[in-house]
């Protein structure tokens, strides 16, 4: 996917090259290849300027205008475009899968293990988290406000029968969703279970319209609350709710190794950049109606070797 | 000089035309009578040149049409011209259409030349436009619609549009079968202009009268081939063949 | 006449919240992508449809309801045939055409082609066989033949360009499939069209925009179609 396109300011670029040396310091040595020649030879520019980066993310992510926020820092860094495509978690790693992309942003990390498993997706990082809440009408008619469980909530819906809209897209929510009632030890299904094969913001609106519940994440459901009228009754972790509603967004590369057209070296670069302390900062400065989105969770002074590899790895268990 | 020689020509096995022979000269008149459904059609179309028949020759000026490669017999089409039954005007201007004949016999490089002047403002109109709607007298309608003309109108556009190239043969079938007598005079008027430009002139018809008026020669056609062809007098007043006798007498009634 | 919903249609035009040429750029997009394949097609559509007029060949009777099908297809299936056709595991997967424009160009002339053809072919069969005829015997080529058939057709030619128009700028599924929906960070269009931009608004419940958005692409389908009638009426050789 390196698409050529004539490449513009050289100035800019250059000064902040080295700039970028700096501030992206061992990630950039990771991407190895970047070109960036210690920001001090006669071509200063980055060897990725003018290429296109392919990402395929969520609708969740794309939808709350993270990356719209945060990519014109990295297209000036290096002079590269993004060209970012909002599909769910499921066909945005398919796109990859069949190297249409270059970098894949997602949150199913079952999924995500998966991809890495069969040798498509290499150099996994934790990116940022949010919280998955489920939302509903005010007037709450299952009675699950509050509940300490979400798996008891589901169950409490499903026992009154109360309409619970579904993603029913194969994407990361409607992966945790459906986790989440086997955890409750409900199969859903019948009048009250609607799949709307929609992304986040359609089965909101399609909530809000039937007066039902569904599982959101935080970030789609506050960018988006003031044209909805549902609530939240169940909180995640982040504001104190139950861990199984944590939602953990990691980005990969697309495998060089299986796709060789990838853009291995720009999708290291975006990698290194957006892991990097200041885009973290940058993500987790990033609010809509006066609330934080993304939590980031790249930059720690604790090792975390679970990131790279698919959870559970270790060498002894599994030799692949 | 058109000539066939014994041409036969058949419609899914069914013989239409069957052992013809004629031949037509410069700067005559020459009427083909006979009933309706007898091969009249059929038989312009091989003398227009845009039907090879299953048997027979076809010559033009010597050539041997249907032994000829494709540019030579567009070469030998382009001598002789046409006009229907009905008009069958293009949907354009009386302009347009008169030009037509003149315009395909123009270079390519010409023709957009013009197509693209055309969009600017008017080109003018060729001296043989106007002289051909002339010889209808129709020289007024020049920047009308085509179908904003009445029938006779209409026919006697199509007129011009043949003569408008100075083609060497001209064919019309039935070309006053659905005129009032004004306009058919008309047309009987322009065919006679025709032939004194040493136009050779055949006409299909089932109207004896008008064959007798116009035509220096006349053939009979009554459903195998010409019974009879010679001067328009002699068929009319003296035949030699009894079937021709009794058609132009009225007896024979298909 | 009730003036409220002009007014307010009026009043979210000016306060989009969108950024400087945003909309422009992907009322560009929109138009280069389907004129750009319409055009395509018309180059396509009229020689097949002339063929397919002037002569009998076997198995003409099949690519006819092949065609007829075609104007039946649906988008999303094109958009995914088109999408497994340039993906890097496709057989055009070397030409790099995932997400482009040139791709949301290939899926459009699939969608556009069947109607023009067919349309034209009923506008062509229905010019009559006098005036074929005439031109020929009045000298002209196989070629001016043809050009005086599609002059008499030019009004269903016309109709058939704009039903291929329609159906291509107005399509969703497959070129959100194929093109991506990509708007640059400088919030440029690459291969966001009026519609996906729409289907983007309706799916975070900015109906508003969204509407505002579907009065544009009705302005423009509309303005579109004015020019072509009125080429087809003062248009060529009158």
């Amino acid at each position: 996917m390196s698409k050529q396109r004539p490449g513009g300011r050289e100035g800019a670029a250059s000064r902040r090259a080295f700039l970028a040396a700096t501030a992206t310091g061992a990630t950039g040595a990771l991407a190895g290849c970047v070109g960036l020649g210690g920001g001090r030879s006669d071509d200063q520019r980055p060897g990725v300027a003018g290429e296109t980066l392919t990402l395929t993310t969520t609708t969740s992510t794309y939808d709350t205008g993270l990356l719209d926020e945060i990519h014109p820092d990295f297209e000036d860094l290096y002079g590269a475009t993004v060209d970012a495509v909002a599909q769910g978690t499921g066909a945005a790693l398919e796109t990859a899968r069949n190297g249409d992309s270059d970098v894949v942003m997602v949150h199913a990390r079952g999924l995500e293990d998966e991809f890495m498993r069969n040798g498509y997706g290499i150099n996994r990082r934790d990116l940022m988290f949010n919280d998955f809440v489920i939302v509903g009408p005010e007037d709450d008619p299952a009675g699950i406000e509050g509940a300490d469980s979400a798996t008891e909530a589901l169950a409490t819906i499903a026992d009154a029968g109360a309409t619970f809209v579904s993603r029913g897209d194969n994407s990361g929510t409607h992966t945790k969703e459906l986790n989440l009632w086997e955890a409750a030890g409900v199969d859903p299904g019948g009048d009250w279970y609607q799949e709307t094969g929609t992304g986040m913001g359609e089965a909101l609106n399609v909530a809000t319209q039937q007066g039902a519940y569904t599982l959101s994440d935080r970030g789609t459901f506050i960018s988006q609350r003031s044209e909805i009228d549902l609530v939240v009754l169940v909180q995640g972790p982040i504001e104190d709710g139950p861990e199984i509603l944590a939602n953990p967004y990691g980005i990969m590369a697309v495998n060089p190794g299986v796709h060789e057209n990838a853009n291995y070296d720009l999708a290291m670069a975006y990698i290194g950049w957006i892991t990097s302390p200041g885009t973290q900062d940058a993500i987790s400065n990033y609010q809509v109606n006066g609330e934080q989105l993304f939590f980031p969770e790249a930059v720690s002074e604790d090792p975390n070797f679970q990131q790279y590899v698919p959870e559970g790895w270790s060498n002894s268990s599994d030799s692949e | 000089m058109i000539r066939l020689s014994n041409v036969s020509h058949a419609y899914d096995g069914e013989p239409v035309v069957d052992d013809a022979s004629l031949s037509v000269e410069p700067g005559e008149v020459v009427a083909i009578i006979g009933p309706s459904g007898v091969g009249k059609t059929t038989l312009l179309r091989v003398l227009s040149l845009s039907l090879e028949p299953d048997a027979g020759t076809v010559e033009l000026d010597g050539d041997s049409v249907w032994d000829a490669d494709e540019d030579r017999r567009l070469a030998l089409r382009r001598r002789v011209g046409m006009v229907f039954q009905d008009a069958s005007l293009f949907d354009a201007t009386v302009a347009r259409n008169v030009e037509y004949g003149l315009r395909v016999r123009r270079g390519w490089n010409d023709r957009i030349r013009d197509g693209l002047r055309s969009v600017l403002g008017s080109n003018g109109t060729p001296r043989a436009v106007e002289e051909a709607l002339d010889v209808v007298g129709l020289s007024d309608t020049l920047d009308q619609e085509a179908d904003s003309l009445s029938g006779g109108e209409a026919q006697r556009v199509s007129f011009a549009r043949a003569l408008a190239y100075e083609p060497r043969f001209l064919l019309l079938d039935e070309p006053t079968s659905d005129l009032d007598p004004r306009n058919t005079g008309l047309i009987e008027d322009a065919i006679r202009e025709a032939r004194d430009r040493d136009i050779g002139v055949v006409v299909a018809t089932h109207d004896m009268h008008q064959a007798e008026r116009i035509a220096d020669r006349v053939g009979v056609l009554l459903g195998d081939g010409f019974t009879e062809i010679g001067p328009t007098e002699t068929i009319f007043e003296d035949p030699s063949d009894e079937r021709t006798r009794k058609f132009i007498s009225g007896e024979l009634v298909y | 006449m009730p003036l409220e919903p002009v007014v307010g249609l009026l009043q979210g035009f000016l306060d989009l919240p969108f950024r400087d040429g945003y909309v422009p750029s992907v009322v560009y997009v929109s138009l280069y992508v389907s004129v750009i394949a319409v055009a395509l097609s018309t180059l396509f559509s009229i020689p097949a449809a002339l063929a397919m007029g002037f002569t009998d060949f076997p198995g003409k009777q099949f690519v006819k309801s092949v065609i007829n099908t075609g104007m039946g297809f649906p988008s999303v299936v094109v958009g995914l045939l088109v999408l497994f056709a340039v993906s890097n595991r496709g057989p055009l997967g070397a030409l790099d055409l995932v997400f482009t424009k040139e791709a949301m160009i290939m899926s459009q002339f699939v969608l556009a082609t069947p109607p023009i053809t067919a349309i034209s072919l009923a506008a062509i069969t229905g010019v009559s066989d006098n005036v074929r005829d005439a031109a020929r015997v009045l000298g002209g080529t196989r070629l001016d033949t043809a050009l005086v058939v599609i002059k008499e057709a030019r009004y269903g030619i016309a109709t058939a360009v704009l039903a291929g128009f329609g159906r291509a700028i107005s399509e969703v599924g497959s070129v959100l499939i194929v093109g991506g929906n990509i708007t640059g960070a400088d919030g440029v269009s690459k291969t966001r069209t009026l519609t996906t931009a729409i289907q983007l608004e309706a799916r975070q419940g900015r109906y508003e925009t969204a509407m505002v958005l579907g009065a544009v692409l009705v302005a423009v389908v509309l303005t579109v179609n004015a020019i072509v009638v009125r080429l087809g009426d003062t248009g060529v050789n009158r």
